[in-house]
């Protein structure tokens, strides 16, 4: 889950945003394998600036609210943690500011799981997908949408710079119930 | 003018001045093109890590001598078919094999590479009952899983081997006798020993000597010279063919033996022989012998010059030359530690040779013997200096020609020794190897105990070698004690910090013990003492995956794997690395291609196993499983999975008896009882599941998922409160996010009952 941010997180309101990306190590990046595509984008601001590491380009739309960005697994994944980088400062009137997270499936049957209004965000905004019951920490699923709904100053298009997505890791040992915490049970579970 | 330059080119490559010593050759062979002239420049080529330039030189020639040189410039040049043909052309069937057991062990190397395991293992045995010292030979048939007993293969009855070798070539040729000459030898005993009278050798037709480098790191090898025949006989060449070029992983450095021969009167030779660029890669081959005469005030001078510590080491001489035709069987000595001077009559000084470093060293020098005739004189003065002799040095058999008329001596090394000496000193080398021969058999046999107390036998000295220490590193890690491996490894680093030896274990051992910041200072320190060895690279690989970073851990891998595509390891890391990014058919690739080089290496069947037990092929995953345990019988972790999978199987019964093995072979893994509860509860033998969890409570006290485990069984016997108490335990432990997720869902489930198998399921 995210550690320390700046923002204030009061009936779905997020204020500004964290310069560093810090998460916890039992979580893994999952974007990998998944098949990202947008609902639109201007020529040279496609879908690969969202994954390219690089804070400096962004994906741009270039069509009708609400813009949409769909992550799709081959398989159902855990999923825990959504993170991403705006700049208010930079991006201004293309700035998100309403965020939807959708889950399903496919594209028939997504169910939107979380909202969010974000406030002038300026680096990386973290949007975790859990529930309050402990065993709603994760979201299990196929087909993750994020979805702008609306942007800083009512502009039309927007700009994302950077999209993480974030599961559990799975347990190195395979088939078994639980993961193993000492370092006895560690060293001696595997061979190297 | 060809004696003169032929003298020149060796004093370069004793020097080595390969440039000049190139330059020089070739001006030797355009105005006296020969074959042995051609031999020579291909030794300087060789030299000068030019392996693809001896290669086309020494095409197409037929003497047994260039046969050999040019298989070796193949093998450098990964042209294994060619090389094989050339030792051992097809339509030769009986053909000898140039070189005897330098000539076998290059052959079984081939063989080896090329899949054919029976061929290798047999001609690793004919090279061994040739030179009982070679040692290279030896571990080569270890690490097949091939080798005999130590006591059987060094035995006394190899030491006579020796000294017949030494005593054999006397030759009859009479008229070559230098009985009227003294034989004095000089004695290259010291170097900067006077007593060196000059002595005259007489060499039989043309000592020439010739180096021939085996060591494809440039291993000095002394190319004779061309020695003006004392009859006026034609200048035979010897070469010394040393060491194949191991692809194994053995970064040791051989050292440099030199040689020094004695002077025969007139000639200058100049034997020295030095071998051992420590390069760290692979290599560790000594070359061995050369045989060269050298002038005696050559000598002393050289002697100053290249050794600062002279007295002691001294690597047996062997002078074999009386004049006789003496063959060449030279006998590489290298041992620094090892031939404790044994060989050396009356040379006390030699006898203090205070072995450095040291000792086994996998290269070895020896000497092959040539077939051409030649007098061969060796003197290999093992320039302990700093790097690691091979211990092994095997006795050129060189012609130690005794020929004196009591034919009681033997000159070894350039030392008038009496047969007896010489076979005393052959026992002790050979109890030596013994000693380490039985350590390093057990312990490719994977009887880990076994090999460690072997190695204890050693004396102090040999022991606190970095070669040593790093079995003794690797034996405590197959134990899975990875404190005392960790200990041992260091150990030798302090002994050798230049040494790569075992160096990608001890990165293992690290990432085991999660010792991240004792890993980036060991992989700093690999990196930075040779950037192109692939211990280096698998110790930053290491490095990373501890951070969890597989991404980048797989690229350094495949660097490693690129540097030295025989490096089994390499290959066996970068598959454990697929496998954490779940790319099971690149992982499969991978330790596949690690089984190819070494079929024994039992990680890669084990990461076969998981890979196929992750994907629910127990059959599959049973099968390797099984061939990993076949080969290391002690291991309880791969106990322990043979059991999860026969479980799977359905052949629960075996799984318990395979559980109850691994909890026996080792107690302090906790594992298999685990696994055992598991595979109880799963058969509903709750009672017993709980009595073997309350068990390993004593022994891991703080491992949350033994309590998960319990509280799950009681909640099946639906003893709610037991349940609730160890959940809440377990949750106390700290598991991880997933786990804590299960059990509290577990918590709430306990209270509505519920016969139906719930999210506790395995995931």
């Amino acid at each position: 889950m995210a550690t320390e941010s700046l923002e204030l997180e009061e009936e779905g309101k997020i204020i500004g945003g964290n310069q560093h990306l810090i998460v916890d190590d039992d979580l893994r990046e999952m974007g990998k394998k998944a098949a990202w595509s947008v609902s639109s984008c201007k020529t040279g601001n496609g879908v690969s600036s969202l994954r390219d590491d690089n804070l400096e380009n962004y994906w741009q739309s270039d069509g009708a609210q609400p813009h949409l960005v769909n992550i799709q697994f081959q398989k159902k994944v855990k999923l825990q943690l959504v993170v991403l980088y705006m700049d208010f400062k930079l991006d201004e009137s293309y700035t998100p500011s309403k965020i939807s997270i959708r889950a399903g499936d496919g594209f028939h049957n997504l169910k939107e799981i979380k909202t969010v209004e974000l406030v002038k965000p300026t680096g990386w905004i973290y949007l975790s997908l859990s529930g309050n019951d402990p065993r709603e920490t994760f979201v299990n699923t196929f087909m993750l949408q994020i979805a702008v709904l609306s942007n800083h100053l009512n502009g039309r298009d927007t700009h994302v710079r950077q999209i993480k997505v974030y599961g559990p890791r799975p347990n190195p040992i395979p088939h078994q119930p639980f993961q193993f915490t000492s370092r006895e049970f560690i060293t001696y579970s595997t061979v190297r | 003018m060809e004696a003169i330059l032929t003298d020149c080119v060796q004093n370069s490559l004793r020097h080595f001045m390969f440039k000049n010593a190139i330059f020089l050759c070739e001006r030797l062979c355009a105005e006296f093109p020969s074959e042995v002239n051609l031999q020579l420049l291909a030794a300087c080529y060789l030299q000068n890590n030019q392996a693809y330039s001896a290669y086309h030189i020494l095409k197409g020639t037929q003497t047994a001598q260039s046969r050999y040189l040019f298989a070796i410039s193949c093998f450098q040049m990964d042209l294994l078919n060619e090389a094989e043909t050339a030792l051992c052309p097809a339509n030769e069937a009986g053909g000898e094999i140039p070189n005897g057991a330098a000539g076998h062990y290059l052959l079984g190397l081939i063989y080896r590479y090329t899949d054919r395991k029976k061929s290798a293992i047999h001609h690793f045995r004919l090279a061994l009952s040739i030179n009982p010292l070679l040692w290279a030979a030896y571990e080569e048939l270890c690490v097949l899983g091939a080798a005999k007993e130590a006591t059987v293969v060094f035995s006394e009855a190899a030491a006579l081997c020796i000294q017949n070798q030494y005593l054999h070539h006397g030759l009859p040729s009479p008229n070559l006798h230098m009985s009227s000459e003294d034989y004095n030898l000089v004695s290259s005993r010291n170097f900067g020993s006077e007593d060196v009278s000059p002595r005259k050798l007489k060499h039989t037709q043309g000592n020439n000597l010739r180096g021939i480098p085996g060591n494809h790191h440039g291993a000095v090898v002394l190319s004779g010279a061309a020695s003006q025949p004392q009859n006026g006989g034609p200048s035979n060449m010897s070469f010394y063919n040393t060491p194949s070029p191991m692809a194994s992983q053995l970064s040791g450095v051989a050292p440099p033996p030199l040689c020094r021969n004695m002077q025969p009167n007139g000639s200058n030779l100049n034997t020295v022989n030095t071998d051992g660029s420590p390069r760290s890669i692979v290599n560790s081959t000594i070359q061995a012998p050369r045989r060269k005469f050298v002038d005696e005030g050559k000598l002393r001078k050289i002697s100053g010059r290249l050794f600062s510590d002279s007295g002691p080491r001294r690597s047996t001489r062997l002078t074999g030359d009386t004049g006789a035709n003496t063959n060449a069987n030279t006998a590489a000595v290298a041992g620094n530690g090892t031939n404790n001077s044994s060989k050396y009559l009356g040379s006390s000084k030699l006898s203090s040779v205070a072995p450095r470093t040291v000792t086994v060293r996998k290269g070895q020098s020896w000497v092959n013997e040539n077939i051409e005739e030649g007098i061969r004189n060796e003197a290999f003065d093992d320039s302990c200096a700093n790097v690691a002799s091979t211990t092994s040095s095997s006795f050129s058999s060189d012609n130690v020609r005794s020929l004196d008329h009591d034919g009681a001596t033997v000159l070894v090394g350039g030392v008038v020794v009496s047969g007896a000496k010489a076979v005393s000193g052959a026992s002790e080398v050979l109890c030596l190897l013994r000693t380490l021969g039985e350590g390093y058999r057990l312990s490719c046999l994977y009887r880990c105990q076994d090999a460690l107390d072997a190695y204890l036998r050693l004396p102090h000295r040999h022991y606190n070698t970095s070669w040593v220490l790093s079995q003794v590193g690797k034996a405590h890690f197959e134990l899975v004690d990875y404190l005392e491996a960790d200990l041992a490894f260091s150990l030798a680093r302090q002994v050798s910090p230049y040494s790569l030896e075992g160096m990608d274990i001890y990165s293992t051992v690290l990432y085991h013990l999660k010792e991240d910041m004792k890993l980036s200072y060991l992989t700093q320190e690999l990196i930075s003492t040779d950037r192109l060895a692939p211990q280096s690279w698998c110790a930053m690989g290491n490095c990373y995956s501890l951070q969890k970073d597989h991404e980048t851990a797989l690229k350094i891998f495949h660097r490693a794997v690129r540097l030295n595509s025989r490096f089994a390891y390499a290959h066996t890391l970068s598959g454990h690395e697929y496998v954490a990014l779940e790319d099971f058919e690149n992982g499969i690739k991978s330790y596949q291609n690690a089984l190819r080089i070494d079929s024994r290496h039992y990680n890669a069947w084990y990461g076969l196993g998981m890979i196929f037990f992750r994907q629910e092929r127990f059959e599959f995953s049973e099968h390797h499983f099984g061939m990993a345990l076949q080969i290391n019988p002690c291991s309880s972790v791969i106990m322990s999975y043979l059991g999860t999978t026969l479980h799977a199987l359905k052949k629960s019964e075996d799984a318990i008896k395979i559980m109850d093995r691994a909890i026996l072979a080792d107690r302090k893994n906790p594992l298999p009882m685990y696994q055992k509860a598991n595979i109880l509860m799963s058969l509903e033998k709750f009672d017993d599941a709980l009595e073997v969890l309350e068990e390993l409570k004593e022994y891991a006290p703080r491992e949350s998922s033994v309590y998960a485990l319990m509280g799950k069984i009681y909640k099946r016997r639906n003893m709610h409160e037991k349940a609730m108490l160890h959940f809440g335990i377990a949750l106390d432990l700290k598991p991880s996010a997933t786990d804590v997720a299960t059990i509290k869902a577990a918590i709430e489930k306990l209270h509505v009952p519920d016969e139906l198998e719930d999210n506790l399921s395995t995931e």
